[in-house]
């Protein structure tokens, strides 16, 4: 799952500490004289299957309030069609909220983790011997806003619509549906194909059957995506849908006006019933999108009345002690399995010598200081392409050590593979100060290495940049960057977004094919070992090949006022767990 | 008449405009041996408030203009530092060493930024170069724009006189601030590509947005002047006599002009001082070098925790900004006829 | 008189199409193609070469410019057929066009966000007039006086902070720091919602706007009135033992206001134009929130609808004023 524009730059530079000793062990809250230490997310995620509604009650939980959500630096979904959804912020909103699909997450409020319970169907869904074919039935009393049933029929049109090249590319559908689904070949989506459905969905009854064209057996997991949920047959034409769609979740939309804010008020329509994993407390939940970091803090920092019930889903990191101890509980630091990194443009920088002194040239810890980042709060320096907690992963160091910054080292490479004084050009934003001073940073620590630097300013969505071929810009640099959150705790959706050729997100633009080879066998292995095998992937993806430097596993920071009860994070989302806030009388 | 000012919500006053009042300062001038800007010299001199605010302002010119040599003479630099070093991440990003929590740094006199612990002393400094050079650069291209066509309106009259009235009327009529938030990505996106030019491109855009708004309001005044001194003996005898319409415009008209011009300038400077730090927080401006605009707002948070940070800039601005406006009103003063001490 | 109106209207209006064609030539000849931010929010970052072909064929990008300004304003008059993706959609007139990134039509948007702006730029304007008049006539009145000097360099002090820090802080120490009572809860509700809610919540955005805008006002108030106080007729009036606050108020202040006048007129058109920073810092969901929003996201259609707008307000305003100056001041004849 991508990080929205402005975050996923901010984390472009803001990345890291230097620490080792932070690698390991994670989860002790409160250690040392620190606010807080990394976190490392908890490995895989439970499987109830028959988990039925209504959610089991938050303790303390209480019913009314008004809930403010302050979402600072970060512009907010375009817009809310559930088949569009694939940014950390606006799912975790919608999924929480408003959207239902055919699997959901939902906390255990013993153990604290996050675990995969049914949502629309009845269950996690059945599959046959060899994950071909997935089995889910829908149950007969969930409701649209408008009180009309949600049906089968109308969760195969939501399945379809994500064929739809055209009106949404760039989504999740066409990622995991297209790529596994059976609907035959050249199949567009109800709106351009003929004949509209697809074959390989049968509707019967409440029964929903979906044929595969190879094994796919993260088939629940990717359930819980909207891409995965209904549509209604009528009235649902893209994008003038994506401005206010139909809700079926505990909250309907009210308002949404993009980067500034959406409000939502309780959808009187769902029963809590027919949920196993949501609840609706609060009366009204408004989002105010892109707002001022510094006012933002001010405000959760003041326990005023208009901070009392207001969440911020990003704590400034010069503001952490003071938050933490003015928030105390309701201070949180989310695990995600969210990784930055940098990409050196693999067709340019052919000698892995090169890219290696990349890995030690850039000045971790000052770019990340300078970005607003905590060291070993919100930053670890990172070695594998696969973050800590996804199983499978093995520990390794692509180059035997922990890279740090060592201009010396960098030079010493550079001078073995008889670059030195090799130019790197990159972009970096200019529109905040904090990101200007990173890029000061970034190009200082390139520049002791003994590059030459050529930093290029640049304003717009950098993954547009990077996936525009005929852009001067993008022809001109041949160091970029992407930061990746796996979409469930899955390497398939970690390891083949970033290094298969043609992906959006791999901006190395990596391309060999003993490493597309073992992607493509991988998902046909036997379950139990291709953990395991995507382990062994990385590692040789990591040590032959260093494509895509890990800068950093990312922890955030959210915070509450003292009137918001529930408040915790989301493991699997890396967000805030909005299904179960209320609000304090 | 009046003019465009540029309320509180469009980033300062850019308003040039002598307060009404000291309108035809040259009816009543020639009485005396003594030429108007003497008299207005005299008087100035007399003026401690002005002679103070004139100290005040050239101080601060030094500053800017030796802002390089004062950085080696305390020995600091606008690079970046090490924060990874210099700040503590259990205390906010604050400096260890130093204010707010230390005492007095003699490294850095001015202490460090949170964040990129980059002297601030240096920073201080280059700001003020930056900032002072905008704003006169500013100055200087709205008043060449503003006094060419304001006497060319006043002095040829007719067709040309109202096509320019109209071209004033027109840029009055323009919101300033979302053209400034249009025209200033498209400006830096051109020049995205020479990152060698981009500092420059971004100031010259800047400065160009400036002035390009603000050169009215002398237009108008220049304007104004001229259509009341064009029917004076001493122009119509230049006629007469057969002088060239540019001469007669350079040599008799310009130095007549000269007090009221330098009433405009005196306060257009502080005007594009502060619009400069207002359009810093909707993004526009330089991004690059060092602005007091800039600082203050990469320092807007630090008002609690780090005082010293936050002021630093702002003062620099205020007592600037008071100063310029305090030796416009003087100015003015001076050269108006009516007012008698 | 009336002949007068109409040719002032004429010569606005004709400023008013000079704007906008402005705007459509700034997007249209800028450094990308107007259909790239359409395509690219669309596709979500995935805008081929192809697409964007697409976008802007539906858009009506590779018609010529001239063609597409003219079915522009006709759009405005008369109203017309939008496509909007694969759909087609209505938009009478006066039709300013499709936000792509609202997924609204731009007009609805225009009307729904007018009150907020309107609200907030006329307590400011107010307030400018309301402070900074009376504090003018006071410095006037003891020129030279240590009064006078604080007067007018406290204002001057305030207004030299720039607008946002003063209005950032005003909000955080009243409303975070202190939790003033009324001050502190600014927002915008309707007039219509809850009038006192609405007066209360712009309370503090209108201090913010006319303590900072006032100061023009008192150092123009003050100007205008020394002068006046050193007419003529004023020592006449002195003379002929009128009270002394008559003398002020009611000879020299009325002729002292008519400059006042013609600046208060501008500065009101500006405020109706947007209220950026008061809305930006304060979060009201006005005109010029709006146009700053759309700024960034590069929607043309909000760009020009906020241009014009403004030009609109501006050209009216500056009207008004010179009606308003000919009655003030009975020498100005319109003509």
């Amino acid at each position: 799952m991508k990080r929205n524009k402005t975050l996923a730059v901010v984390a472009g530079f803001a990345l890291a500490g230097s620490l080792a000793a932070c690698g390991g062990d994670g989860g002790d809250d409160n250690a040392g004289d620190g606010p807080s230490k990394f976190i490392e997310a908890g490995s895989g995620f439970e499987k109830i299957a028959d988990a039925t509604g209504p959610a089991p009650e938050v303790e303390g939980s209480q019913v009314g309030g008004d809930i403010t959500v302050h979402i600072p630096l970060d512009p907010g979904p375009e817009n809310l069609d559930p088949t569009d959804g694939w940014s950390v912020l606006g799912n975790s909103i919608q999924q929480a909220l408003t959207h239902r699909s055919l699997t959901q997450y939902r906390r255990n409020a013993e153990s604290g983790d996050m675990e995969l319970v049914p949502d629309l169907a009845t269950d996690l869904g059945t599959p046959n011997d060899d994950y071909t074919e997935w089995k889910f039935t829908i149950r007969d009393d969930a409701t649209w806003e408008n009180g009309k049933p949600i049906t089968a029929e109308e969760i195969k049109f939501g399945i379809e619509r994500s064929f739809d090249v055209e009106n949404f590319p760039g989504t999740p559908g066409q990622e995991y549906s297209v790529k596994n689904i059976d609907c035959g070949e050249g199949y567009t989506g109800p709106y351009s194909s003929k004949p509209a459905d697809c074959s390989g969905i049968t509707v019967d009854g409440q029964d929903i059957t979906i044929k595969m064209t190879r094994p796919f057996p993260d088939m629940d997991f990717w359930g819980s995506f909207m891409a995965m949920g209904p549509i209604p047959l009528e009235g649902s034409e893209p994008p003038a849908y994506g401005a206010k769609p139909l809700s079926n979740g505990p909250y309907k939309i009210q308002e949404f006006r993009p980067n500034e804010t959406l409000v939502l008020a309780k959808n009187p329509e769902w029963k809590p019933e027919s949920d196993p994993g949501r609840h609706q407390y609060a009366d009204t939940w408004t989002f105010k999108f892109d707002a001022d970091q510094e006012k933002v803090d001010a405000i959760l920092l003041s326990d005023s009345a208009e901070s009392q019930t207001a969440v911020s889903n990003r704590v400034g990191a010069t503001n952490v002690s003071k938050a933490k101890d003015a928030l105390g509980d309701n201070f949180i630091q989310q695990t995600g399995q969210c990784v930055s990194y940098l990409a050196p443009d693999y067709t340019k920088i052919t000698d892995i010598k090169i890219r290696k002194a990349i890995a030690y040239a850039f000045d971790y810890e000052n770019i990340w200081l300078a970005g607003g980042q905590v060291p070993n709060v919100t930053r670890i320096p990172a070695s594998t392409i696969m973050p800590p907690g996804m199983s499978g992963r093995k520990e390794y160091q692509p180059d035997g050590e922990q890279f740090t910054f060592d201009p010396e080292k960098a030079k010493s490479l550079l001078k073995e593979a008889g670059a030195e004084g090799y130019k790197l050009s990159f972009i970096y934003d200019d529109s905040a100060p904090e990101l200007v001073d990173a890029n000061a940073q970034q190009v200082k620590g390139f520049e002791a290495a003994g590059f030459d630097v050529e930093a290029i300013a640049y304003q717009e969505d950098a993954y547009e940049l990077f996936g525009n071929k005929t852009s001067p810009i993008n022809k001109k640099l041949n160091l970029r960057t992407v930061n990746w959150c796996s979409d469930w705790p899955s390497a398939y959706t970690m390891i083949p977004p970033l290094v298969t050729k043609g992906s959006q997100y791999n901006t190395a633009f990596f391309d060999e094919q003993e490493v597309q080879d073992r992607i493509d066998e991988i998902p046909t292995l036997p379950l139990e070992e291709q953990a395991g095998a995507w382990g062994d992937l990385d590692e040789m993806i990591g040590t032959e090949y260093l494509p895509i430097i890990p800068t950093a596993y990312r922890n955030d920071l959210f915070g509450a006022g003292s009137k918001i009860g529930g408040f915790t994070g989301d493991a699997a989302m890396s967000a805030i767990n909005y299904k179960d806030l209320y609000v304090v009388k | 008449m009046s003019t465009p000012t540029m309320g509180s919500e469009t980033v300062g006053h850019l308003s040039d405009e002598t307060v009404p009042g000291d309108e035809p300062p040259a009816k009543k001038r020639q009485v005396s041996g003594k030429s108007p800007i003497q008299i207005a010299l005299g008087r100035l001199r007399k003026d401690k408030v002005a002679m103070t605010c004139f100290t005040i302002v050239m101080l601060f010119v030094l500053v800017a203009i030796f802002a390089d040599v004062l950085q080696n003479l305390f020995d600091v630099t606008t690079e970046p530092g090490n924060p990874a070093q210099q700040l503590n991440p259990m205390n906010e990003l604050l400096p260890y060493k130093g204010p707010p929590s230390g005492g007095f740094d003699p490294a850095h006199p001015f202490g460090v930024a949170p964040k990129t612990a980059t002297d601030n002393l240096a920073v201080w400094l280059a700001g003020c170069r930056t900032s002072l050079l905008i704003a006169s650069l500013a100055t200087l291209v709205a008043s060449i724009i503003g006094i060419t066509l304001g006497l060319i309106a006043g002095f040829v009259g007719g067709v040309v006189d109202k096509a320019i009235s109209f071209v004033i009327d027109f840029f009055l009529t323009i919101p300033f601030l979302l053209l400034a938030l249009t025209l200033a990505p498209i400006i830096n996106q051109r020049f995205a590509l020479k990152p060698d030019l981009y500092e420059k491109a971004q100031l010259w855009s800047l400065v160009a947005i400036l002035a390009f708004f603000g050169w009215m309001g002398v237009a108008r005044l220049v304007r104004g002047e001229v259509l009341s001194l064009r029917e004076r003996e001493f122009i119509l005898s230049a006629r007469v006599i057969g002088m060239p319409t540019t001469r007669i415009m350079v040599k008799e008209l310009l130095p007549n002009l000269v007090a009221p011009i330098v009433v405009a300038v005196s306060l257009m400077l502080p005007a594009f001082i502060a619009a400069e730090a207002g359009l810093a927080y909707l993004g526009i401006g330089i991004t690059q070098g060092n602005s007091w605009g800039q600082t203050i707002l990469r320092a807007s948070n630090y008002y609690d925790d780090y005082a010293l940070y936050f002021w630093e800039p702002l003062l620099g601005i205020v007592i600037l900004v008071v100063a310029l406006n305090l030796l416009g009103d003087a100015i003015r003063d001076a050269v108006d006829p009516k007012t008698r001490r | 008189m009336f002949a007068y109106i109409v040719k002032r209207l004429l010569a606005g209006l004709v400023v008013v199409v000079l704007i906008s064609m402005a705007v459509f030539a700034l997007f249209w000849f800028g450094p990308e193609s107007p259909a790239r931010p359409v395509c690219e929010s669309k596709t979500g970052g995935k805008c081929t070469e192809e697409r964007l072909a697409n976008f802007e064929e539906s858009l009506g990008y590779n018609n010529p410019i001239y063609e597409e300004y003219g079915k522009y304003v006709k759009g405005v008059f008369v109203g017309r057929e939008l496509t909007v993706g694969t759909q087609k959609i209505d938009c009478d007139a006066p039709c300013l066009g499709y936000s792509f990134k609202n997924n609204t039509l731009v007009w609805d948007d225009l009307v729904k966000r007018m009150p907020a702006t309107v609200s907030v730029a006329a307590g400011g304007a107010f307030l400018y007039l309301a402070l900074g008049i009376p504090i003018g006539v006071a410095a006037a009145r003891r020129r030279g006086s240590l009064t006078d000097k604080v007067l007018v360099s406290t204002f001057l002090v305030v207004s030299s902070v720039p607008y946002y820090l003063f209005a950032l802080l005003a909000w955080i120490y009243c409303t975070l720091v202190f939790e003033i009572p009324v001050l502190g809860s600014s927002g915008y509700t309707p007039f219509t919602d809850n009038p006192w809610k609405w007066a209360t919540g712009l309370l503090l955005p209108w201090l913010c706007l006319g303590l900072f805008g006032c100061t023009q006002y008192t150092r123009y108030t003050r100007g205008a009135m020394v002068e006046a106080l050193s007419e003529d007729y004023i020592r006449t009036a002195k003379a002929k033992g009128l009270p002394a606050s008559t003398v002020v108020y009611r000879h020299g202040l009325r002729s002292a206001l008519v400059p006042v006048v013609t600046v208060f007129g501008i500065d009101l058109g500006v405020l109706l134009a947007g209220t950026i920073f008061t809305e930006k810092i304060f979060e009201i969901q006005g005109i010029g929130l709006w146009g700053l929003n759309a700024v960034g996201a590069k929607d043309l259609q909000v760009v020009a609808a906020t241009a014009l707008f403004g030009a609109v307000v501006m050209v009216v305003s500056n009207l008004l004023v010179d009606l308003v100056y000919s009655v003030l001041d009975p020498r100005v004849r319109l003509s």
